[in-house]
């Protein structure tokens, strides 16, 4: 038990850096990326008087969320150079997650304002406010609130997701873990220590995610948030 | 003053209205009664359109539309002011509070600044007997006061015809009173209001003008007396479901 509390102390500065160097970076921006996403295909989708815009939204959700992230990942980071785009780590690993992460989010959009009551939509025509009233101030703040846990869910299936940039060669928490692991044969020790920050990682989002919930449902009486 | 000519309205197959023409006076209390599915909400929400006829006129308080093409959002939106809808299940914003939902419309509309918003929000919240609830989310309103809320709302756009769609079908008694004590100022005071409702007391007693529609005809247009002295068999058959209790 020693020699482990003795390699957790001792690893720890390597795993932190590679946490707070790669992993949490990575999070941020490709989630920030995704949210963007997600808004412009659930425009393209909802605006749907267009409909080859629709389509393209459609099938991009369709792909990026029926296939796995890890093939995901191969084909633009192994599989792109062969039609000549050649992309650094970073680069195919941002750009993945954010596409991977963002089809989730905007079905998470999607069937946000889908279950809008059709009242609020009646209300908004009643009082004769435009297409962009009604968006901005009825449809957008309940979007939000119904929208909160789900993408909380999203952010932490990126956070676990960021662990397979290692197979492109990202020294993230994970990869920095399989270093220690295989110099010091404790594969034990340094995979809980590894599961132990990811874990800390996620619990920090859930708190903010649930403190962003009970903000954003002041109006509500019997949210059991 | 509103007019109606030659109004259909259909879905797909369905004819809901057929060839409606009906006058309404401004000033004026009008009651539209009739069976389930005979085209009343549909009738209202053609006059605020909620929903577009395929052919017909509208004509109401010196704007006037017809049917037949698409609308622009400009001849729409010219129609609309000039009526409110109040909504068998309220539709109020969950995430405004009284106040606020009284006060928004007359902002995003442009006609007053939040200030002067504000203040006739708190007169009109006054006025339907919720002054303490200013500040209260829907959620923790009763359907009741609700639904004061909002009549307080759509009044607040100053629309020249009310119209309410079944406003007490979804509360109980006690709550019904409250809501329909409401009305009956505003038909005091001379506003116009078309209520589809199965109030009969509100009707007999307040109404200035009842329309009994049947799969979508009007089947009477007139005072109430005449309504509910009509020896017609289908008004005497649609009246005894009230009286028998
Ligand atoms: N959006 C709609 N689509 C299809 N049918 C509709 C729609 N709205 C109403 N109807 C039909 O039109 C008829 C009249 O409906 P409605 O105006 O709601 O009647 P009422 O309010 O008198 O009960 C009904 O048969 C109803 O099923
Ligand atoms: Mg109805």
């Amino acid at each position: 038990m020693n020699r482990y509390i003795e390699l957790w102390i001792e690893s720890l500065p390597q795993l932190l850096e590679a946490m707070v160097k790669v992993t949490l970076p990575l999070t941020l921006i490709a989630f920030v990326l995704s949210l963007l996403i997600g808004i412009l295909a659930t425009v393209m989708r909802t605006r749907s008087n267009v409909n080859p815009l629709n389509w393209i939204s459609r099938f991009y959700v369709w792909v990026f969320r029926g296939t796995p992230l890890l093939v995901q990942l191969f084909l633009i980071f192994y599989g792109l150079p062969r039609l000549g785009i050649t992309l650094d780590t970073w680069t195919a690993a941002i750009i993945t997650l954010s596409l991977n992460t963002g089809a989730y989010v905007a079905e998470t959009f999607r069937a946000s304002v889908a279950s809008i009551p059709r009242g609020q939509f009646e209300a908004a025509r009643t009082l004769n406010f435009t297409k962009m009233q009604t968006l901005t101030k009825v449809v957008i703040p309940q979007a939000v609130r119904i929208a909160l846990p789900p993408l909380g869910n999203d952010l932490i299936d990126l956070v676990k997701g960021t662990a397979l940039v290692s197979t492109i060669s990202l020294v993230d928490l994970f990869q920095s873990g399989r270093q220690v692991a295989a110099r010091t044969y404790e594969p034990l020790a340094m995979y809980l220590e590894v599961a132990f920050l990811y874990l800390i990682i996620v619990t920090i989002l859930s708190w903010g995610q649930r403190y962003l919930e009970k903000r954003s449902s002041r109006y509500v009486r019997s949210a059991n948030a | 003053m509103l007019k109606l000519e030659d109004l259909t309205k259909s879905f797909e197959a369905t004819t809901v209205l057929d060839n409606i023409s009906l006058d309404l006076e401004s000033g004026e209390t009008t009651v539209i009664l009739g069976p389930s599915g005979s085209g009343k909400s549909t009738l209202l929400r053609c006059l605020n359109l909620l929903e577009t006829p395929q052919s017909g006129t509208l004509f109401i308080e010196g704007d006037l539309v017809e049917f037949g093409g698409k609308l622009t959002d400009e001849q729409v939106r010219t129609i609309r002011k000039h009526s409110a809808m109040v909504f068998q299940s309220f539709n109020l914003f969950p995430h405004y509070t009284a106040l606020q939902n009284v006060a928004l419309a007359p902002v995003l509309n442009g006609k007053m600044n939040k200030k002067d918003a504000n203040k006739l929000a708190s007169d009109l919240l006054d006025k339907v007997g919720l002054g303490a609830k200013k500040d209260s989310y829907p959620d923790n309103l009763s359907g009741g006061q609700q639904q004061r809320v909002a009549i307080a709302r759509a009044l607040a756009v100053s629309p020249d015809y009310l119209l309410f769609d079944e406003p007490t079908s979804a509360l109980d008694p006690e709550l019904e009173a409250e809501v329909i004590g409401v009305l009956i100022d505003l038909a005091r005071e001379k506003r116009s209001l078309v209520v589809v409702t199965h109030n009969m007391a509100f009707a007999q007693k307040v109404a200035d003008r009842i329309v009994f529609l049947e799969g979508g005809h009007v089947l009477y247009n007139g005072r109430p007396e005449g309504f509910f002295s009509s020896t017609n068999e289908r008004i005497r058959r649609f009246l005894n479901i009230f009286e028998t209790v």
